[in-house]
């Protein structure tokens, strides 16, 4: 570790304050109180944690209060208060990772580190490991995110490899980063489209982004590169189209930069001087396409005619992502072309506030934020409020792990929510109006501050927007860690520059929001979908979907799903068709036990149930929420109690701790649900969750708490019997660490790859002879399983044979009781 | 201005006004801890909660403005089950004892954190009026008293017990040998006569009790002098016959008529006790199996049958004490007995329903955690431990209030006015209810002149937050974190000496619980 102990000294050198330093990055900033948090970030981005020197130059200089700034320093997750190690990895628990075994590779991340259970960064401070609620790259699952790289697919034994992988590419940026422009002056003879969202980056898509870039240039190849808005199809991310002058359309799916040279081979012609080597990769590619015996053969799933990529589409309506794949993000021209503020013009060309609400509430449009409130009915509201001066928010602070609509929505259709934004400002009369983008999703925050630039530039907000002589401003404001933000209470705290503690409505934001002025709170779907329904109509929108229900809802679909992705369809959708249609059902031969709808604030609805249609009042009697729209698919190997502990945790961590019932009432719960999985639950303990989220439910101040037992609750009625096994010491699931045990079969070949692998030193090495699992050292990691040529390598879980094992403890969970003989 | 109707009335609040400003105003009481005139409202401890009947919603009244046409209720069970649910989330997240483990342990429950303080403070007639308000012959017990309070002291983790059986001797034996001995204030005459049959201890206690509430009181004992088993069955050495004879003449003083050398049943009747006495206390001592009878009560296993929490006999008019209801070597126990015994008597005498005074909610912490007797301790570890020097062994003046100082103050400083513990008094709140897996480590810090801040015992509200704000305190108080672990600090970790330079005093009186508390109490 010599070179990482060098880097670690140049970290170590960078952590020195010059108040002078301080002052600019406040000035850059604005010392206004709002920009509290800003300045938080920017001395953060630049010290790596909150240097106290900093934080009192801070308070002298602005005049906000030290308990003000300790505050809120100490509110949001992001914010360190001790030095960070010089890169981050920050390793997703979102719902999809987490049943995909994240909590592995966080371990294993430590350990190889050697870093102390209470510590974050290693000794050099070369590394610091955190937990992120969610990356939003969850058909990566589990993955992790290494700087500004990220890693899908990991598990424990490859993190040794990560880490190496990435000191290398890091030694590297300056020269990869340099990059080549492309040609200029070419001949286009076609264009090649591709997404670079957080997804598709973390699929690895800048790799071949950067890869084509540079063939085009090598090769001499007449051929536009393009940046597009994501697709959603992330299962075959990163995907590549080929549009050709002539119209046709090659898409090419999990494709890899050695492959780059290929698919432009195949499309176009190169310059004399690199012909010949074409020839050859094209010959290559060719044999590809037809190799069945070429591992990754999905990497080749080529064209739109393909059967399942069809299927993908046809259950799909796009509005709120329309034109998703073939627009730049960030190119207003295109965005024009493509009917662009034609919803806003007609706002300009003499559209009445009333009516324009009118026709926003006859369209049957419900935020799509999860609680699905009448969206006309709010801008009503804000209208009808006293008071000249107002505020509009799009609610970008999408915390809920799995669930990454909005993100792909700012990232790939900035300027659709821009528009949407402005119509809203316009029904409501705001003239200045926020987009607050989660901390989490910094390629948002760029391209909607772009997106507003170029905006502005072109005269459609500014002093004088539209023409019209009025005008009309946007923010951008991040958070920085803390799902409660999302509560529009909370939310309008954090931008106010404060501790996003929520508070009782009445009264709503409506009446009394941001700096106590009327505000109207929208969510970044609900606005996305506003400027669909001004051009083909309020009728045209209540048309699809439900009788209570109107238009479309994008999902992120994750889970044990064989394509996820972000996904559109029209309310009324059935869960089945949206599992086994569009996600083409569970994959390995595994059986769907319940797909989880809503988050931490929602349930799970069972597999019985999948024929519920997408529905807000349909999927609340299911047990659910519709949610802002994660939707993750469990088989039989999640345990369904472990999940509900799964966003208990997340609730609990994320409570505010400002009301007692959230504060206190969550972590009970969550106590009873660690008992439960680490087996030392007991008779009582599913009564007492039920007491205990009924009383969160009844008595806590904001939808949070309220919410937060939830999944609890659906899952005890729905799998009550899988609770109970727990009391009885098994996991049906065999998936709780503590209730299970892992035992080698006669199927051993004694190849010894297991006995090798442990890293716990729990199988000796015994050459052809059947190997054997010492239930006391091992860890439950999972890697012999994995490894095993025979899959003779299997896990028990079983009710106890005798009485409850009394000595078991918590931290070192023994399972000699556990019978290791029969499977059950 | 919004029209309501809170519990069936109606009022009108003005514009902008909470539900509780409309309960207040018609004199409806609705608890709240982390409100406070004056202060902006926050809407977090959900103690104040009431039920808008229209939604069946149940909000927090402080924070909920008033709204046209409401409907409130503000004293259902839904409500009172919901104010009591929070009441327990608080409670069993509160690290900190109301009472100290002597106390507790004590069997006449005297106050011994009380009477160790005024010791410490040298004020010596103050700590003989709190000892003898639960225990009538304490010059006896400072000698034979087996001291269950020291095996609770907490500070026999750190350097050994509180030497409190000393202490409590310190202050008789000081009172005694004053010039006036301190005698309570007795009431003005009821009128009413008591017969307490045996001189023992817990005849005597009784005694003692029932003349300061203005009873007159006869003791009858076939022995020539009273003391019972303490004249009789201690050994002179440890109880010199002059003590106990000079803690008895305090009782005579108060105007107990004895009759010595007087058996019931021989030289007087039980009868006649009855018709001549409004009630009949036994402290006879053990009782042998089937002999209750002859007081005119029923036997029961060991003794006279009567309520145990009441020492009353079915009969009404009879009530018995000390080992003539379960035997038992303890005066302390016998001495407790006779003050129970007593109150009862007080409230038959006086007509009314008698009821054991129930006992007040007292929040307990447990078993200390390895290294939290440090804690505790930091407050006054370097208070050396003395032993008596003279001989007979009692304290000298000097060395009593240097033990005094060993005290480590287990008890809450705010027990007697914290809104917690009054609101889980009325509100029956079990502590153990929502007990976590896991309890918080106590710690007290001390770095204020003035006041203490017990971290555990804080139920953030952020009163204290809020005010340090609003009196603009160049540091003050802020929320740290969130979550569970939410908590109250000073910013930048800096001292709450220079946190609460101006507003300490209005933080300690308005923190609902014993948080923050004055580090010298009245004693």
């Amino acid at each position: 570790m010599t070179e990482l102990a060098h880097d670690a000294m140049q970290a170590a050198d960078e952590i020195e304050i010059d108040p002078g330093e301080v002052d600019q990055i406040i000035a850059a900033t604005g010392g206004r109180p709002e920009d509290l948090i800003s300045i938080l970030r920017a001395f953060q981005e630049r010290y790596s944690y909150l240097p106290e020197a900093a934080l009192r130059r801070l308070c002298e200089t602005t005049g906000i209060s030290p308990a003000t700034v300790t505050g809120v320093a100490t509110f949001y997750h992001q914010f360190r208060m001790k030095p960070a190690g010089r890169h981050t990895i920050r390793v997703c628990i979102g719902t999809a990772c987490h049943v995909k075994g994240a909590s592995g590779v966080f371990d294993a991340f430590k350990q190889y580190l050697g870093i102390s259970e209470d510590e974050d960064t290693d000794v050099d401070r070369l590394f610091t490991v955190e937990k992120v609620a969610c990356l939003g790259c969850c058909m990566l699952a589990p993955a992790v995110q290494i700087d500004d790289l990220t890693y899908g697919h990991l598990s424990p034994q490859k993190v040794p490899r990560v880490l190496r992988d990435f000191l290398a590419s890091f030694r590297q940026t300056a020269e990869a980063r340099a990059g080549r422009a492309a040609p200029a002056g070419a001949q286009v003879a076609g264009e090649i489209r591709m997404c670079l969202c957080s997804s598709c980056v973390a699929a690895g898509a800048r790799g071949v982004y950067d890869e084509f870039r540079r063939q085009i240039a090598a090769a001499g190849i007449s051929a536009t590169l393009k940046v597009v808005g994501c697709t959603g199809i992330s299962w075959q991310a990163p995907l590549v189209e080929v549009a050709l002058p002539d119209g046709r359309i090659f898409r090419y799916g999990r494709l890899a930069p050695q492959d780059v040279r290929a698919v432009l081979l195949r499309h176009f012609r190169p310059t004399s001087a690199a012909r010949r080597a074409g020839a050859a990769a094209f010959g290559l590619l060719e044999r590809l396409l037809t190799d069945q015996a070429w591992e990754p053969v999905t990497r080749y799933a080529v064209d739109v005619r393909d059967d399942s990529a069809h299927q993908y589409h046809t259950r799909q309506k796009q509005i709120a992502t329309e034109h998703a794949g073939h627009m730049d993000p960030l190119d207003l021209d295109d965005y024009i072309r493509h009917a662009g503020f034609e919803a806003l013009k007609r706002c300009r060309d003499g559209l009445s506030p009333e009516t324009l609400i009118d026709e926003i509430t006859r369209s049957g449009l419900r935020g799509r934020g999860g609680a699905g409130f009448s969206t006309g009915a709010k801008w009503a509201a804000v209208r009808a409020a006293a008071g000249d001066t107002k505020y509009i928010i799009s609610n970008g602070d999408e915390g809920d792990p799995g669930a990454f609509m909005d993100r792909m929505i700012l990232e790939s259709f900035p300027l659709r929510v821009i528009e949407g934004a402005a119509i809203a400002a316009w029904a409501v009369g705001a003239s200045k109006g926020f987009f607050y983008i989660r901390a989490e999703y910094p390629l948002a925050a760029r391209r909607v501050r772009k997106a507003l630039e170029i905006c502005e530039a072109r005269g459609i907000i500014g002093e004088n927007a539209m023409g019209t002589g009025m005008p009309l401003h946007f923010g951008v404001a991040q958070g920085a860690g803390a799902f409660v933000c999302g509560e529009e209470t909370a939310l309008i705290k954090a931008i106010e520059g404060r501790r996003g503690m929520p508070r009782l409505r009445p009264p709503y934001p409506s009446q009394e929001g941001l700096w106590g002025k009327p505000t109207l709170v929208n969510n970044v779907e609900t606005l996305a979908l506003v400027p669909w329904i001004l051009r083909h109509g309020p009728e045209a929108f209540a048309e699809i979907g439900t009788e209570s229900s109107s238009g479309t809802k994008t999902f992120a679909l994750a889970g044990k799903v064989a394509r996820g992705g972000l996904i559109e369809v029209p309310m009324g959708t059935t869960l089945r068709e949206i599992v086994e249609d569009i996600g083409a059902g569970v994959p390995d031969d595994q059986k769907l036990k319940a797909v989880q709808v809503g988050g931490p604030s929602g349930g799970c609805v069972p597999a019985d149930l999948i024929d519920t249609p997408v529905d807000y009042e349909a999927l609340s009697s299911a047990g659910a929420i519709m949610g802002s729209g994660g939707l993750v698919v469990l088989d039989e190997t999640n345990c369904m109690v472990d999940v509900a502990r799964y966003f208990l945790r997340f609730t609990q961590m994320e409570s505010c701790g400002k009301c007692t019932f959230c504060r206190i009432g969550t972590k009970r719960m969550l106590e009873v649900l660690e008992r439960l999985c680490e087996g030392d639950g007991k008779p009582g303990d599913i009564e007492e969750l039920e007491h205990l989220a009924h009383i969160t439910q009844e008595g806590s101040l904001c939808g949070l708490g309220r919410t937060a037992p939830n999944p609890v609750l659906s899952t005890i009625k729905a799998f009550r019997s899988e609770y109970e096994a727990h009391i009885e010491g098994y996991c049906p699931a065999k998936s709780c660490k503590a209730l299970i045990t892992y035992v080698i079969t006669d199927d051993c070949i004694g190849c010894t790859r297991c006995a090798q692998r442990c890293p716990a030193e729990a199988i000796a090495v015994t050459p052809y002879r059947k190997h054997e699992i010492d239930p006391e050292k091992c860890t439950r990691c999972d890697t012999c399983r994995q490894v095993c040529p025979s899959d003779a390598v299997i896990i028990e879980s079983g009710p106890r044979a005798g009485p409850p094992d009394t000595k078991r403890g918590t931290d070192t969970p023994t399972l000699l009781n556990i019978p290791t003989g029969k499977g059950h | 201005m919004a029209r309501l109707t809170i519990d069936n009335r109606s009022v009108d609040v003005p514009a902008g006004g909470t539900i509780l400003d409309g309960a207040r105003a018609l004199g409806i009481e609705i608890p709240t801890l982390c409100f406070r005139e004056g202060v902006e409202h926050f809407g977090s401890c959900m103690v104040c909660v009431v039920q808008e009947m229209n939604s069946g919603r149940l909000i927090p009244s402080c924070s909920a403005v008033a709204v046209d046409g409401m409907v409130i209720e503000t004293a259902n069970n839904e409500v009172r089950d919901s104010r009591k649910t929070a009441l327990e989330l608080l409670l069993g997240d509160h690290v900190g004892d109301c009472e100290a483990p002597c106390r507790r342990i004590c069997p006449a429950h005297m106050n011994i954190p009380l009477m160790i303080r005024q010791i410490a403070a040298g004020k010596l007639r103050d700590a003989i009026i709190t000892v003898k308000k639960d225990i009538a012959l304490p010059a006896v017990l400072g000698r034979i008293c087996p001291a269950p309070c020291e095996k609770g002291c907490r500070r026999s983790l750190y350097d050994g017990p509180v030497a409190i059986r000393l202490l409590k001797r310190f202050a008789a034996d000081t009172d005694l040998a004053a010039e006036s001995p301190w005698l309570p204030p007795p009431k003005s005459a009821t009128g009413r006569k008591v017969a307490v049959i045996g001189a023992g201890p817990a005849g005597l206690a009784t005694a003692y009790y029932l003349l300061q509430e203005g009873h007159a009181c006869t003791v009858f004992d076939d022995h020539d002098k009273p003391g019972g088993m303490l004249r009789l069955g201690v050994d002179r050495e440890r109880l010199p016959e002059g003590v106990l004879d000079a803690e008895i003449e305090t009782i005579a003083h108060l105007g107990a008529d004895f009759r010595m050398n007087t058996k019931v049943g021989r030289d007087v009747q039980i009868e006649d006790l009855q018709r001549d006495f409004d009630a009949l206390v036994i402290a006879v001592g053990e009782i042998a199996d089937g002999a209750a009878a002859a007081f005119g009560v029923e036997a029961a296993m060991h003794g006279a049958k009567v309520n145990p929490a009441t020492l009353q006999a079915a009969g009404g008019a009879v009530f018995a004490a000390g080992s003539a209801v379960q035997p038992s070597r303890l005066a302390v126990r016998a001495v407790a007995d006779g003050k129970r015994a007593a109150a009862s008597l007080s409230q038959f005498l006086a007509d009314k329903e008698v009821n054991a005074p129930g006992k007040r909610f007292d929040s307990k912490m447990g078993p200390l955690i390895e290294g939290e007797i440090d804690e505790f301790a930091k407050e006054n570890d370097a208070a050396d431990l003395v032993v008596p020097s003279a001989a007979g062994g009692g304290f000298s003046l000097d060395e009593a209030v240097s033990q005094a100082h060993r005290c480590l103050h287990c008890d809450c400083r705010k027990a007697d006015y914290c809104a917690l513990r009054r609101y889980a008094d009325e509100y029956q709140a079990r502590q153990e209810r929502y007990r976590g897996t896991e309890r918080r480590e106590f710690e007290r810090i001390l770095q204020h002149s003035d006041v203490v801040y017990e971290p555990g015992k804080c139920i953030k509200c952020g009163l204290c937050v809020r005010i340090t704000r609003q009196a603009g305190e160049r540091l003050g108080l802020t929320f740290i974190g969130r979550g569970f672990d939410l908590r109250i600090g000073v910013p930048f970790d800096e001292s709450f000496a220079v946190g609460l330079e101006k507003t300490a005093a209005e933080c300690v009186r308005a923190c609902p619980s014993g948080a923050l508390s004055f580090k010298q109490e009245e004693v």
